[in-house]
């Protein structure tokens, strides 16, 4: 079983707090899953197979031309910004 | 006793003309979100475009220093949240870098050093900052810049090496045209890793890092301050800290900014919506014939043509004063001669004047033309001096100067005679002194016979036609 | 009214553009009250003269799907404000053709979830039964096509979320090859399963909105080049003498009463097929496999999900909190951005993604995905496509039970939908019958970028099963 302090630093990394009543619900859901994960592992011969990323190969694949070809202007740029100046977005002063 | 271990990354934006993940300019701009697109923004949708020429550009560089390259473009997500970081997550390479296991070989007083790059991966650059007061202010026009991260090896014991070896990368990064690599426009930023170890040990020390350092001078002031801070330390039998300092530049000296707990887990996985793309050997053969010779090459092949060892370093400190110098040897130039006069006449005037070596006006061309007629004899040294300084301050080529000037010098024989049998039918009493033993005499006469030429006989041959004359009487 | 009976009837100016349009709209906003399909309803009938079949006619688009100018929430607090500044492909291509945007449809929040009742703007319903789900994730599309307010609507499967609501709401739900349409502007749930998807009336008109969105696109890396083809051409082709499998223990592991008849349905059906000329096999497939499908399909969207949407910070776009440091105004932000159901998506995301725990979880999650795939490819060297039935009946709306928790149960019949997302492969789901008065599905899926193949079973299957243009009780057309 995770631990509540476990799973609260799991919020604390993803920059959200969860509400308390949540912590039971999220280790039974942990029980859950990590019982499915053993059933995952014990499938034959598991380990042979390459984890698969993509769907399928995709044949197509090429790069970008380097061609510029994209702009927004600042105004949209800043349109759904709460808080902005100087034609920058403000966030609170970022003290590291 | 004590040893520094030091270990570099540099990140090196690329010079393409659009963005990493996206078709918005790649360009420094002082007006704040100006060069932007969605993508740069990450606005809920958006999916990345990897750039062709950015993926050439650091495949060029990996080759360049000798790594070994992977057959396909990969990227993962690197996923951290940062007021700077768009996406909540940068995408860089950890599965399969572009470069992995190289070197950079330098030649250090005929020493070869070869300094190991662990890793050389291409990724994004993040938004700029700036800190007001109360605030920070978000600029994303820096936003989605591509950055090749070049990362050493702990392969360093002083700041002299640091610097030698970032000198030489910097070059090798202008050689091969991938990024202008200027360090006030912070296209080139380093981040030290520092620690010290007794000789005697095999174990390394605790180590220090201090991030995003613009100029090489400040990596060398750091290092030396750090050296001598943890050495203290470890004197005074303390330990110390792993941890993430700061440059104080009105100070100078670092300041704590975090101790690093545990290494954060970043939670790389592969880029989903990048389909691997193959890196055939036939385009790295494209590649690594696009790389031009490189300056330790350059710097070998005009020791053997007899280029002073140091003049040969100061030539291929830059890809331009090095392509010209070729330019003049392929123009007939005379390597050590060339050199010389390049290095001390031409360069010497762009260091005083403080000037760019690009806006010079003497072209490989006029200094060849000069270097040839100076071989002809048909001017001296003296005045082939002169000729260069007009040339570069009056913008005026030789061949200009040589006729405003009449400095064309007299070197055919017939005339050379002329004007000796003249001097020496004048001055019989100093002929008389010379027969009676009094050869030295023949300087004043030498002298006679260029002055009566207005200077512009040649001196060997008026001095060896005088001998001949003299004799004969 | 179907595509082609709105189009007839738009040709002899029977009704105009404009009208239609007001008309429609009427209709989706009388509908809110009941069924509650959208977040948000257009206010004029933005329209552009095109030679397209799709001129003029209405349509709904999923609210996660970006539309400039037009707000696009992804149901979910956080994004309440967020006006779109750029169009998506398939928003733009469908505006170029001239059709005619009604609404942004309802999902469940961040299309994270498969019942309709977790969008931040309340519980979508199921027109055939209101004290129903609708099935999710594109919950107010299916709807918005069953109700009739539309013909067809875009909406995105990441798991089976087009293709499960169309089987409870009783339409036909198409998922074309991944690549097939461009994801760019389609806010990203699981990017490697992710697909735009479409809900029609009938095989027909989701083919004819196809051709129109379908294509490659220089937004999207992952889009397939271009086939000169038109899928409502190519499923009017005469292919005979094609051969379907199911899978047996899928059928077998049916176990309420409701299931039950679902499987009876599904098996007259099968008959009825086979009775018209299509072969139809049983292929036995590993159960343990068929079991690791839904927690395969977790472990990688939740993953790849928690990854997604980092973005959602609050600083550019967003419903942003206040705080004195950039970090509490995204703790602020997120904390009340996201429903609970979300955050523990995340956290399950986030450990799954952790160094020490991805061999064991993301990466043999990614192994069962391969071993599957190669599985299905190497069925689909013989056969044409796989039939099943999509699920059961939408199940009644529980307000005591939160949806879309983890269960314990292994509901093969519910979730085997998956497999198509994990190979890519074009999948459709169309009526089959009804238990308890409820529509049920039947799914069709086929090889990777067999979309024409697929299209044209599906419509012979449509014929001989003979349900078309399906009608629940009391709609009424315009």
């Amino acid at each position: 079983m995770l631990e509540k302090e476990k799973l609260n630093k799991y919020a604390e990394n993803l920059e959200f707090k969860i509400n308390e009543k949540e912590y039971e619900t999220l280790q039974n859901e942990f029980d859950i899953l990590l019982k499915q994960v053993e059933i995952i592992s014990k499938i034959e011969g598991i380990k042979d197979y390459e984890p698969l990323d993509f769907p399928f190969p995709l044949e197509n694949s090429y790069l970008r031309e380097d061609k510029t070809n994209m702009k927004i202007s600042r105004e949209d740029a800043l349109k759904n910004a709460s808080e902005t100046k100087n034609n920058c977005i403000s966030v609170p002063k970022v003290v590291e | 006793m004590y040893k520094a271990v030091i270990g570099l990354e540099v990140h090196c934006e690329l010079n393409t003309k659009t963005k990493m993940f996206s078709g918005s300019i790649n360009e420094y701009s002082k007006d704040p979100n100006t060069n932007i697109s969605e993508i740069d923004l990450a606005f809920p949708g958006i999916l990345p475009l990897p750039n062709k020429e950015a993926v050439k550009k650091a495949l060029k560089l990996a080759i360049a220093l000798n790594c070994e390259t992977p057959d396909k473009v990969l990227f993962d997500r690197k996923n951290y949240y940062y007021a700077d970081l768009p996406k909540g997550y940068q995408i860089t390479q950890m599965t399969l870098p572009f470069g992995k296991k190289g070197y950079l070989e330098i030649d250090i007083e005929g020493q070869t050093r070869k300094f190991g790059i662990h890793q050389l991966h291409l990724e994004e650059d993040t938004a700029n900052m700036e800190h007001l007061e109360r605030e920070s202010l978000l600029d994303y026009n820096r936003a989605g810049v591509p950055l090749v991260e070049i990362v050493t090896d702990p392969c360093f014991n002083t700041e002299s090496e640091v610097i030698t070896f970032l000198e030489n990368l910097r070059n090798i990064i202008k050689y091969c045209d991938i990024s202008e690599a200027s360090s006030e426009k912070g296209q080139l930023r380093v981040d030290v890793n520092i620690s010290m170890m007794k000789t005697t040990d095999t174990v390394l020390g605790t180590r220090a890092e201090i991030k995003g350092i613009n100029s090489f001078n400040t990596v060398k002031e750091i290092i030396t301050y750090e050296i001598q801070r943890q050495q203290e330390i470890l004197e005074k039998g303390e330990k110390v800290l792993q941890e993430t300092r700061r440059w104080v530049d009105d100070k100078k000296i670092t300041v704590s900014m975090r101790e690093k707990v545990d290494a954060i887990d970043y939670k790389y996985y592969v880029e989903p919506n990048i389909p691997p793309v193959a890196i055939t050997e036939e385009y790295k053969k494209t590649i690594k014939e696009e790389i031009p010779e490189l300056p330790i090459e350059r710097e070998r092949k005009y020791i053997k043509l007899g280029v002073l060892p140091k003049d040969a370093k100061t030539l291929v400190k830059t890809k331009e004063v090095s392509d010209y110098y070729e330019e003049v040897l392929e123009l007939g130039g005379e390597p050590k001669e060339t050199s010389n006069w390049l290095t001390t006449r031409i360069l010497g005037y762009v260091n005083t004047k403080n000037i760019k070596f690009s806006e010079i006006y003497m072209t490989p061309k006029m200094l060849a033309n000069m270097l040839t007629m100076l071989k002809n004899n048909s001017i001296s040294t003296q005045q082939a001096k002169e000729i260069c300084t007009i040339c570069l301050e009056e913008q005026k080529t030789p061949e200009e100067i040589v006729k405003e000037k009449g400095m064309e010098q007299i070197s055919d024989h017939e005339s050379i005679k002329k004007l000796v049998d003249e001097v020496l039918n004048e001055n019989e009493e100093q002929v008389k002194q010379y027969k009676n033993g009094k050869t030295n005499i023949i300087g004043y006469l030498v002298g006679q016979v260029l002055k009566a030429s207005g200077g512009k006989a040649n001196p060997g041959i008026v001095s060896k036609i005088l001998n001949e004359e003299i004799n004969k009487r | 009214m179907n595509i082609t009976e709105i189009r007839e009837k738009l040709d002899k100016k029977e009704i105009s553009i404009e009208e239609l349009y007001e008309k429609t709209k009427e209709h989706a906003k009388k509908s809110q009250e009941k069924l509650n399909a959208f977040v948000t309803i257009t206010e004029k009938c933005e329209h552009i003269e095109s030679n397209s079949p799709l001129n003029g006619i209405p349509y709904s688009l999923k609210d996660n799907i970006s539309t400039k100018g037009i707000l696009t929430t992804g149901s979910s607090n956080i994004l309440k404000n967020y006006v779109p500044i750029y169009d998506s492909t398939v928003y733009k291509k469908l505006k170029e053709s001239g059709a005619v945007l009604i609404g942004k449809t309802v999902l469940d929040e961040l299309a994270m979830g498969g019942s309709g009742v977790t969008g931040h703007t309340g519980i979508v319903k199921n027109p055939w039964d209101q004290s129903r789900i609708a099935g999710g994730s594109s919950a107010g599309s299916a709807v918005s096509v069953s109700e009739g307010i539309v013909p067809f609507s875009i909406g995105s499967d990441t798991g089976d979320s087009v293709r499960k609501p169309a089987s409870y709401c009783g339409v036909v739900g198409f998922k074309p090859t991944y690549g097939r349409i461009s994801r760019f502007g389609l806010f990203p749930f699981a990017s490697s399963l992710d697909h735009i998807g479409i809900f029609a009336k009938n095989v027909q008109d989701v083919a004819l909105v196809t051709d129109i969105v379908k294509g490659f696109d220089e937004h999207d890396m992952t889009t397939l080049p271009d086939e000169e083809i038109k899928y409502i051409d190519e499923i009017k082709k005469e292919m005979k003498g094609k051969t379907l499998f199911y899978i047996k223990e899928i059928i077998e592991s049916a176990s309420t009463e409701e299931s039950k008849e679902v499987i009876k349905i599904f098996k007259e059906q099968i008959t009825k097929l086979k009775d018209n000329g299509i072969k139809i096999e049983e292929v036995s497939f590993n159960k343990q496999l068929l079991e690791s499908l839904y927690p395969t399909y977790f472990i990688i969207s939740c993953a790849e999900a928690t990854s997604n949407n980092s973005n959602l910070t609050g600083f550019i776009f967003g419903n942003r909190e206040k705080g004195n440091t950039p970090k509490e105004v995204m703790i602020n932000t997120r904390t009340n951005g996201f429903s609970e159901m979300i955050k523990r998506r995340f956290i399950i995301g986030s450990y799954i993604l952790e160094r020490e725990n991805q061999e064991k979880l993301f990466l043999n999650a990614k192994r069962v995905r391969r071993i599957v795939v190669e599985k299905l490819n190497e069925l689909f060297k013989k056969y044409d496509g796989l039939i099943l039935p999509a699920g059961s009946i939408a199940p009644k709306i529980n307000t005591n039970e939160e949806a879309d928790r983890l269960g314990e149960d292994y509901l093969i019949l519910e979730n085997h939908l998956v497999m198509g997302n994990f190979g890519g492969y074009p999948s459709i789901t169309m009526p089959m019958g009804y238990v308890k008065n409820m529509p049920v599905g039947i799914n069709l899926t086929c090889a990777a970028k067999e979309d024409a193949l697929c299209l044209n079973i599906a419509s012979q299957i449509e014929k001989i099963i003979g349900i078309k243009d399906n009608k629940k009780g009391d709609e009424k057309d315009v």
